[in-house]
């Protein structure tokens, strides 16, 4: 049983807009380390997106552990998110906050809102949070402010924060884009180590294909919104990359 | 008029006499133009200055010279009654201000269009409030206030709130609407409700521009708080009223220094504060 289902997903942003999504369909697998890939504005960001409901769907389906995503009050929205991983191209950390308060935050689902307004986090969560820092390499840099750090760094604290809410599914958009090459295989490498050893599944939009073959086990090739190819990385070739990336070369 | 003039005689073949003609209604015009303001400026100096002011009382220039001088000096006797409203009056301008504040946070809530809760409804309101506050002077509200709760320091604590307002919130939600959308998809990612979002992913970013405006406003309104008085609202202000009403010019000339000093105070405190936040 897939603990993610996609069916017939289509996502528009306007009514009258362009539709950025048709007709999605796959599954994600509770070992899969899954890649979206193709070309920049096929709609890997809106499909990743409409996991965790950040976009909405327009129509179709989403389950994710037996749940109905697109028909959820916000409630249960709120506990579904919890339950799903997510890190940004672009950190998206607080800057301001210590790195220690960033990794905290990703217990906000399970946080009041008086415990927020002080960021009195329990003593679990903290030591929690100090295992994940440990984990990703920045026991140094535990009471730095977050934008004190380098970009390799600030992933790590993503990381670290998303591997908190002790998810079931992470979603990864485009995590080292922003990361040299170097940089970008170690953070692919510490995601996947973690991710196999908390057992947890991820769906990874990712536009280098040399690294979404090296790190993935199946992938799915999205092309303006339509998908072009779903199986094993094995499977994929060249030709099938050539008709992905097509467009791109226009 | 130059340039127009030139290209008009440019364009056609004129002779002599259409080029002094049009010449002469330029001339006209232009004296009708002249004439008409110094008929406005002479008619307002009649009413405000010839009918508005008692000759007889002001006299020679002799005398309006020594009525002057009579603010000479400093009336140093003054000087322990000043202590308590000098007090007060930075003590209404600091409740003032946070007060102000206080009334900001659901005007700055409302009034940020990407924060705002219901559109239609709460951000029209809270431009509302924000304009309300800054249009009516500090006097006016001051003058409301004491007409509402009496005479005494809260009117003029109400009033600097009420004023304050306007600025804050309007600064604050111009800051709101600036921060970067990053962190708030992260904090909705991992479950956040709408507070634990504003608390996380929003505060942190805006937190410095708002308190230095914070202490701007505050700056300000230690100016505004040292004349409330005038009208009956706390502080230096009624100290100077009656040393004028009593024609102790010295001892108005001893408020002022006083008034002088404490926002002297009030700058330099407001220099370092806003250096430590920013």
């Amino acid at each position: 049983m897939p603990i993610l289902e996609v069916r017939d997903l289509c996502a528009r942003y306007t009514r009258s807009g362009p539709e950025i999504l048709k007709d999605i369909s796959f599954d994600v697998e509770a070992d899969d380390f899954f890649a979206i890939i193709g070309p920049s504005g096929a709609g890997k960001s809106t499909l990743i997106r409409c996991i965790n409901r950040l976009v909405a769907a327009r129509s179709g389906s989403i389950t994710f552990d037996g749940r109905s995503v697109t028909s959820l009050p916000a409630r249960e929205l709120r506990s579904l998110r919890r339950d799903i991983g997510m890190i940004f191209q672009e950190f998206n950390l607080i800057d301001r906050m210590s790195v220690m308060d960033n990794v905290l935050s990703g217990r906000l689902g399970y946080t009041g809102n008086l415990r927020t307004l002080f960021r009195a986090f329990p003593r679990t969560d903290v030591q929690r949070a100090l295992e994940m820092l440990h984990r990703v390499g920045l026991e140094e840099h535990v009471d730095k402010r977050a934008d004190e750090l380098s970009g390799g760094q600030r992933q790590r604290v993503g990381i670290a924060r998303a591997l908190m809410q002790g998810p079931k599914l992470l979603l990864l958009d485009e995590p080292t884009s922003a990361l040299d090459p170097k940089i970008s295989r170690e953070v692919m490498g510490l995601i996947k180590n973690m991710a196999q050893e908390f057992a947890v599944p991820c769906l990874c939009n990712i536009h280098d294909v040399n690294l979404a073959m090296e790190f993935c086990n199946k992938m799915i090739g999205l092309q303006d919104g339509v998908k072009m190819f779903d199986g094993p990385t094995a499977e994929m070739d060249q030709a099938k990359l050539d008709e992905i990336y097509a467009m791109e070369v226009l | 008029m130059l340039s127009t003039l030139d290209t008009d005689l440019r364009r056609t073949a004129l002779s002599a006499d259409e080029v002094l003609a049009i010449r002469r209604r330029r001339r006209w015009s232009m004296l009708a133009v002249v004439a008409a303001l110094t008929v406005m400026v002479v008619w307002s100096i009649d009413v405000t200055v010839i009918e508005d002011t008692d000759w007889e009382r002001m006299g020679s220039v002799a005398s309006v010279l020594e009525s002057a001088g009579r603010f000479m000096g400093v009336d140093w006797a003054l000087f322990p009654d000043l202590v308590k409203p000098a007090i007060e009056t930075f003590m209404i301008a600091c409740l003032g201000t946070l007060l102000g504040v206080i009334i900001c946070i659901p005007a700055a809530w409302f009034g940020a269009m990407n924060i705002t809760p219901f559109k239609p409804l709460t951000y029209p309101l809270a431009r509302l409030m924000m304009t309300l506050s800054r249009s009516i002077h500090e006097i006016v509200w001051a003058l409301f206030f004491v007409a509402v709760v009496g005479l005494g320091a809260m009117a003029g604590i109400f009033a600097l709130a009420v004023r304050s307002v306007g600025f804050i919130a309007k600064m604050s939600a111009e800051a709101i609407e600036d921060i970067n959308p990053g962190p708030v998809e992260a904090i909705r990612a991992v479950g956040g409700n709408g507070f634990q979002v504003l608390r996380y992913a929003i505060l942190p970013q805006v937190l410095p521009q708002i308190l230095g405006v914070i202490v701007f406003e505050w700056e300000i309104n230690i100016r505004r708080s040292a004349i409330l008085g005038l009208v009956g609202a706390g502080g230096l202000g009624l100290v100077f009223f009656r040393q004028m009403n009593t024609f102790n010019f010295p001892g108005v000339t001893t408020v002022i220094i006083a008034i002088l000093g404490i926002i002297l105070v009030g700058e330099v405190v407001s220099y370092f504060a806003r250096k430590a936040v920013i």
